[in-house]
């Protein structure tokens, strides 16, 4: 989660870097997704998608050199956050139409379904994807073919500007599983603990031919839709939500428990600080593709 | 074509392709409405089912643009997917998939994803209204990663599915309500058609008529009334539309310097706009008219159906305008087609 921050304060802080959906407030999401997935399994997002790899393990300065536009990046810097892919790392894909990714998750479900592997697909969206129709094709297609499918909603409760009470009619999200019979459960997306074992739970189930599953996780967005978008919260509703860290909450939690000392902190701090400024320098060391690039890759 | 060859059906045609591509490749499959037990609106994907099971052949809900993304995500994770839109007017409902993700997935990812679905769909007026008779395939052309073919026979009908099954990207391929009960020579076992090649259908002298699927048959029809006041057309049938033969026709208009496009989707932005325009970009010079549905609905009423679209009378009537306006130095200030009608 330290390290999800860091990089999107790096990356925010330099000039010209881009338009960027930042999740800050939304780290526990991610890492708590990630740590309940297996090697073999793939996670498919939407756009807001630099927690979510750097969760499943995308090599950060891959990741930096890619949002940068640069041709060391995991996909030579042509994908950018909204497209980015790392299949090896378990990271298919992010796709930045808004639940354009829902049936793509459920064909490569399908696919690990068909192959025979043990494995489970991840479709990671927002709570503004919940709006959309191909969330409710997808669940049913889902539901019906019993696909290793688990489908998780990071409800950050905002589609840019628009609140979700005023989008989206279900008391709870996870309750648009519920018509087809899947399971579905709203946790609290602020603490990455309560977050990895609802995510453990539901892939257990996925794991054993269940079928698909549903997790909402209720988050809370720091910032601005994105990093050229207008800020609509107050001063005051944004300290109030600011004060929810999911971060500075693991941190508390572990310092009464005995579990983290200001030693640790520290040197886990300088530990990410050094890597983020590896990333940093690699990417901006790194050239730009050449620009016949634009046409590679088309057909 | 060999006479020796057995006649066909365009159905059998793609069932062919598609079982022998599902019996050398166990990872292709078919997604869609209907196409399991019922083998398919048109029974183009018969015996596919008893042969393969419901696996590989799987029936859809109505969901489309769903339907389109399972196609992408499993063409993505390495599985074949021929994906069935049962009439191209829906192929609307699941743009996004194809166009946002499956078109674009091999760029966007630098070449470590790529998403060779097939998507087969039918097109085409025949007495079923304005939202089940549109042919949207110039809509398609203009997407970059996207091949789009359209062939006019069973023989090219299985040697372009051949080629969408090898194919590094997606391909859509558009067949015609009106081809399904025509039968043609049955194609030479394993031949392959290129995509991106086309096929001059009758060779001509005067003018040079290109167009694709049911509308070569209607331009031939059109060839033989000419033929007989002395007019030699060569038809092309363009199979392949993205990409465009461009060699091929300019090849023919250096010789007839004239040319006809005829099409039965609209013209605004047509597959006949593209041609000219390819040929004038080429320096060819040569006179030019397009023909299509008139700018208006194909409604299911049999009399309105009939006059938006083109048949054989109408395209003889613009080959003798076109090539009367070319040889009096007079443009016809009437507008052509449509005040004709």
């Amino acid at each position: 989660m330290m390290t999800i921050r860091a990089f999107e304060q790096a990356l925010a802080a330099r000039p010209n870097h881009g338009f960027q959906l930042l999740s800050a407030g939304e780290e526990a999401v991610a890492v708590g997704l990630c740590s309940a997935l297996r090697p073999g399994d793939q996670l498919l997002t939407g756009g807001r998608s630099i927690g979510p790899a750097l969760a499943r393990g995308v090599e950060p300065r891959l990741l930096m050199a890619e949002l940068l536009g640069k041709a060391a990046g995991v996909n030579r810097g042509k994908a950018g956050r909204g497209h980015l892919a790392d299949p090896e790392s378990g990271f298919f894909g992010a796709h930045a139409v808004v639940a354009g990714n829902i049936s793509v998750a459920a064909g490569v479900a399908l696919a690990t379904k068909l192959s025979g592997r043990p494995d489970i697909v991840c479709i990671l969206f927002g709570d503004g994807a919940a709006g959309a129709g191909a969330l409710h094709e997808t669940l049913n297609i889902a539901a019906l073919w019993r696909l290793p499918l688990l489908f998780v909603c990071d409800n950050n409760q905002f589609s840019v500007s628009t609140p979700r009470r005023a989008a989206l009619a279900p008391r709870k999200l996870s309750d648009l599983a519920a018509p087809f019979q899947i399971p579905g459960r709203t946790v609290d997306g602020m603490d990455v603990n309560v977050v990895a074992q609802a995510i453990e739970l539901a892939a257990s189930g996925v794991r054993a031919g269940e079928g698909p599953a549903f997790v909402e996780c209720e988050s809370e967005r720091f910032a601005a839709h994105s990093s050229t978008a207008r800020e609509t919260r107050s001063r005051e509703e944004l300290k109030h939500t600011r004060a929810r860290c999911p971060i500075l909450r693991l941190i508390a939690e572990l310092q009464a428990t005995g579990r983290l000392d200001d030693t640790s902190l520290r040197a886990l701090e300088l530990e990410v600080e050094a890597e983020i400024a590896g990333a940093v320098a690699f990417a901006e060391a790194a050239p730009f593709p050449d620009p016949r690039e634009a046409l590679a890759d088309v057909d | 074509m060999s006479t020796e060859m057995p006649r066909m059906f365009f159905r059998e045609a793609i069932a062919r392709a598609i079982a022998e591509a599902m019996r050398a490749d166990p990872r292709v499959l078919v997604l869609g409405q209907d196409v399991g037990a019922f083998g398919g609106a048109y029974r183009e994907f018969d015996g596919l089912y008893a042969e393969f099971g419901a696996e590989r052949v799987r029936d859809t809900p109505v969901a489309e643009a769903a339907t389109m993304g399972v196609g992408v995500g499993a063409a993505a994770a390495g599985w074949r997917p021929v994906v069935s839109i049962t009439y191209m007017d829906f192929v609307m409902l699941a743009l996004d998939p194809l166009v946002n993700y499956g078109a674009k997935l091999r760029y966007k990812t630098a070449g470590r994803l790529t998403a060779p679905v097939v998507v087969k769909t039918t097109a085409g007026a025949r007495g079923q209204g304005v939202a089940h008779s549109q042919c949207l395939e110039s809509w398609l052309m203009s997407v970059p990663g996207l091949k789009v073919v359209a062939p006019s026979n069973p023989a090219d009908a299985y040697g372009l599915m051949r080629s969408a099954l090898r194919a590094n990207g997606p391909v859509v391929f558009v067949d015609h309500k009106r081809l399904y009960p025509i039968p043609g020579d049955g194609p030479a076992p394993d031949t392959e058609v290129p995509i991106g090649k086309g096929r001059i259908a009758r060779h001509g002298a005067d003018l040079t008529l290109t167009t694709h699927s049911f509308m070569v048959h209607t331009s031939l029809q059109a060839a033989v009334i000419l033929a007989e006041e002395g007019i030699s057309v060569e038809v092309i049938d363009l199979r392949s539309l993205a990409p465009l033969d461009v060699d091929l026709i300019q090849a023919s208009v250096s010789r007839t310097g004239a040319l006809l496009t005829v099409e039965e989707g609209q013209v605004t932005c047509g597959v006949g706009a593209e041609v000219a325009a390819r040929l004038r970009e080429r320096g060819a010079a040569f006179a030019g008219a397009r023909m299509g549905a008139i700018a208006a609905p194909v409604s299911s009423n049999p009399v309105l159906e009939a006059v938006a679209i083109p048949n054989a009378e109408r395209v003889a009537r613009a080959v003798r305008l076109l090539l009367r306006t070319r040889d009096s130095g007079h443009v016809d200030a009437g507008g052509g087609e449509l005040s004709a009608l």
